[in-house]
């Protein structure tokens, strides 16, 4: 008798305890203390409701909470498309077969298994304008007018987040898309061959749809972490020069550590319906696509 | 009968001297193989509490745990870990007399009190109000009576260049320009420690506060604002002018203050914000035969002395799992051996400004000089950012709105707007009835 087997329901039980203890409650609660008065002073006593009041402020305050708003929905496009397009291309290069494929594939993964906060510090000293290794070394090679203020120019400093952020996070997505691409029949491309297909029209044809689901986690994976950005800008910059790389969760941090927890958590929960916002669009479109091929 | 009775008392003088010690080991004893750990911003304790620490280490067989954030990420680290019951044994503050209730906001919830522990009395009267609140004492300030944040200036170089110390506005941008001209920098200003540049700002007080009558009285009772001050903003646009004009040098905004030692050795920079004794610091470390003097900041042709009774201070955080090692170190630190080694181990100190006698101190000539030259009308006034409630709670953002002034991504009087909006938050949450 071929009995279909149903794990009991209780299995769940742990999990969803501490999913509701440690995330969805804390979540919900967060919700409801971006509409009260929540202070340091407040703290332990009576928190009083306060309706819309912590939203109108950060959409009418002096401070620029808005520009904090753009810059993390830029950085999350922008931080993708600079680490998702390279990865693919060097994932589809390691897979064919150049000689140390795997020492590469180690040296392109080590930079993600690095604290934060040790590439941020890191990176402050080589970047730095005056006696940075950066500047050094352009200046040794007589690249001079390569020179730049990394951190403190305007026109330069979200371009130097950027690329220390590719550095850091390209190895690890090209690790997921390897993964992908050894999923991959190595049939389809001997057929494709025979036929005459070219490097191009094989990536074209058959590693891109069938790399779907690799895409996707990628782009979930990336889009959650560029909306919620912190460590990389705080450690680079801490939001400046003055406020030009303010983030959400910059500001939202400030706001905390000045004592202003209804307000920081107002802007947390403006994060929290963009992300899910942008996560459910990613999701549902990526579905549809794999649905139709 | 007399041998006996000699023999009685060397039997008992060597009883007692074994006894003794042996006691006191057993009170350090009690510690052993407890952590103390200590969160302190960058520039408050450095190397000077090395050897301090590597005794007290060592008397009490304990571990201490220094933990030194850099000073821009300091204040909001600090707030964050009392917020969430998970602060250090000791923590720091810049504190003055209304940081306890702005920045700790409840010292009875986060401090051990300490005020009839002997060693308060090693901080003269002028310490106690940044240590205390209400009339009792939390904190311990060890810091130097030096003049703080004036302009420390290459003496030689200004001969060489037949330049007079300014004393107006104008006068210092001729000597900037001077001093340019021969492609050194004229005002060494390290803008990426987020916590120098501001002192420009604020350290002529006196300015402000001689411009207005009863200006810091209006300003702790909300009858005043930042926006709007003629004198304030006259300041923000001369600093934004110097920045424009170069004279602070090509990336002030992306320079710390790492180099800024070598910087006046190599004959980089003519001027700095400084503390008196940097310039021992500078002729001990570069080596320099370059001589060194002091002059006070000259923005809005200010005359004023930056008087400041306020400094890094510790406080034993009440939460600790070892409240009685906490007042172990705080005594140990009050020791005339551990303020002399501070003191020794302190490059950029000359002197510490506590009532211990027997500290030898190590005043400069240049400091004594300087000093000679300031009248009593001309050290009245206080520092804006001590003087004035919740103003040094918003430092490091104000600091990073006068960058955003300075590269055009906000104007001088929001700049100040912000600091208003700053403080009437900051009062709101301590409920300071001025404001409601």
């Amino acid at each position: 008798m071929n009995k279909k087997k149903i794990y009991p329901w209780w299995f769940l039980v742990i999990p969803l305890v501490l999913y509701v203890c440690f995330f969805l409650f804390p979540s919900l609660l967060g919700v409801f203390y971006s509409f009260t008065d929540w202070n340091s002073r407040t703290m332990g006593g009576k928190v009083s409701f306060v309706g819309l009041k912590n939203y109108i402020e950060i959409f009418t305050s002096n401070t620029d909470y808005a520009s904090g708003i753009f810059n993390t929905l830029k950085f999350t496009v922008i931080s993708n498309i600079l680490k998702l397009i390279p990865a693919l291309l060097l994932a589809i290069m390691l897979q064919e077969g150049i000689r140390g494929k795997n020492i590469y594939r180690t040296i392109l993964y080590l930079p993600s298994i690095l604290p934060f906060m040790i590439i941020g510090l890191t990176f402050r000293s080589i970047l730095n304008y005056n006696n940075g290794m950066l500047n050094a070394v352009l200046d040794a090679l007589h690249l001079g007018f390569l020179k730049q203020k990394w951190l403190s120019d305007l026109n330069v400093v979200w371009k130097s987040i950027y690329g220390v952020d590719a550095w850091r996070g390209i190895g690890y997505v090209m690790t997921i898309f390897l993964a992908g691409l050894n999923t991959i029949p190595q049939t389809y491309y001997e057929a494709a061959k025979i036929d005459g297909a070219g490097f191009w029209q094989r990536v074209r044809h058959i590693t891109l749809p069938m790399l779907s689901g690799s895409i996707m986690i990628n782009l979930v994976f990336g889009l959650t972490y560029g909306l919620k950005v912190f460590d990389i800008v705080y450690v680079l910059t801490n939001g400046g020069p003055g406020h030009a790389t303010e983030v959400i969760t910059t500001y939202s941090y400030q706001l905390y550590s000045s004592g202003q927890y209804g307000l920081s958590t107002a802007l947390n929960t403006i994060l929290l319906i963009i992300t899910a916002i942008v996560g459910v669009l990613v999701v549902k479109v990526m579905s549809r696509q794999e649905v139709q091929q | 009968m007399k041998k006996k009775l000699i023999s009685a008392v060397l039997c008992a003088a060597m009883a007692a001297s074994m006894v003794i010690p042996a006691a006191a080991e057993e009170a350090t004893a009690d510690f052993a193989g407890e952590e103390l750990s200590i969160l302190v911003s960058a520039g408050w304790m450095d190397n000077r509490y090395d050897d301090t620490i590597a005794r007290f280490e060592e008397t009490y067989d304990v571990t201490v745990d220094l933990q030194t954030i850099p000073a821009d990420q300091y204040s909001d680290l600090l707030q964050s870990r009392l917020a969430t019951d998970s602060c250090s044994d000791i923590f720091w503050i810049q504190s003055d007399p209304f940081a306890i209730a702005s920045q700790i906001v409840d010292p009875e919830k986060y401090c051990i009190d300490f005020t009839d522990e002997e060693w308060v009395s090693v901080m003269p009267e002028t310490r106690i109000p940044a240590c205390s609140y209400d009339g009792k004492v939390y904190g311990l300030q060890i810091w130097h009576n030096s003049p703080e944040y004036v302009m420390v200036y290459n003496k030689t170089l200004f001969e060489e260049l037949n330049l007079e110390v300014p004393t107006t506005y104008e006068e210092l941008k001729s000597v900037c320009e001077a001093i340019a001209a021969e492609g050194i920098t004229p005002w060494f200003m390290p803008g990426a420690d987020g916590w120098q540049h501001q002192l420009a700002f604020f350290q002529i007080g006196g300015v402000y506060a001689a411009a207005e009558e009863g200006l810091y009285d209006k300003l702790n009772n909300n009858e005043a604002t930042f926006a709007g001050n003629e004198t304030m903003l006259t300041v923000l646009e001369q600093f934004k002018e110097l920045s424009d004009l170069g004279y602070f040098g090509e990336d002030w905004i992306g320079t710390d203050s790492t180099n800024m030692v070598n910087e006046f050795g190599d004959r980089n920079c003519a001027m700095a914000l400084a503390n008196s004794s940097y310039i021992k610091q500078i002729q001990e470390e570069t080596g320099t035969t370059d001589e060194f003097g002091l002059f006070l900041e000259p923005l809005a042709d200010n005359s004023y002395f930056p008087t400041n009774a306020a400094g890094p201070t510790m406080f034993g955080y009440a939460g600790t799992e070892h409240p009685e090692l906490v007042k172990e170190f705080f005594k140990f630190v009050c020791t005339t051996e551990s303020l002399q080694e501070i003191l020794d181990n302190s490059p950029s100190y000359t002197n510490l400004d506590v009532t211990d006698e027997n500290l030898e101190q190590h005043w400069l000539p240049e400091e004594e000089e300087f000093m000679a030259t300031i009248t009593d009308e001309q050290k009245q006034y206080g520092v804006l950012q001590t003087s004035t409630k919740y103003t040094n709670d918003y430092w490091m953002q104000f600091g990073q709105d006068m960058v955003a002034y300075c590269t055009e991504q906000m104007d001088a009087e929001t700049v100040l707007e912000n600091m208003d909006i700053n403080r009437a938050t900051a009062a709101g949450v301590v409920g300071d009835s001025a404001w409601e």
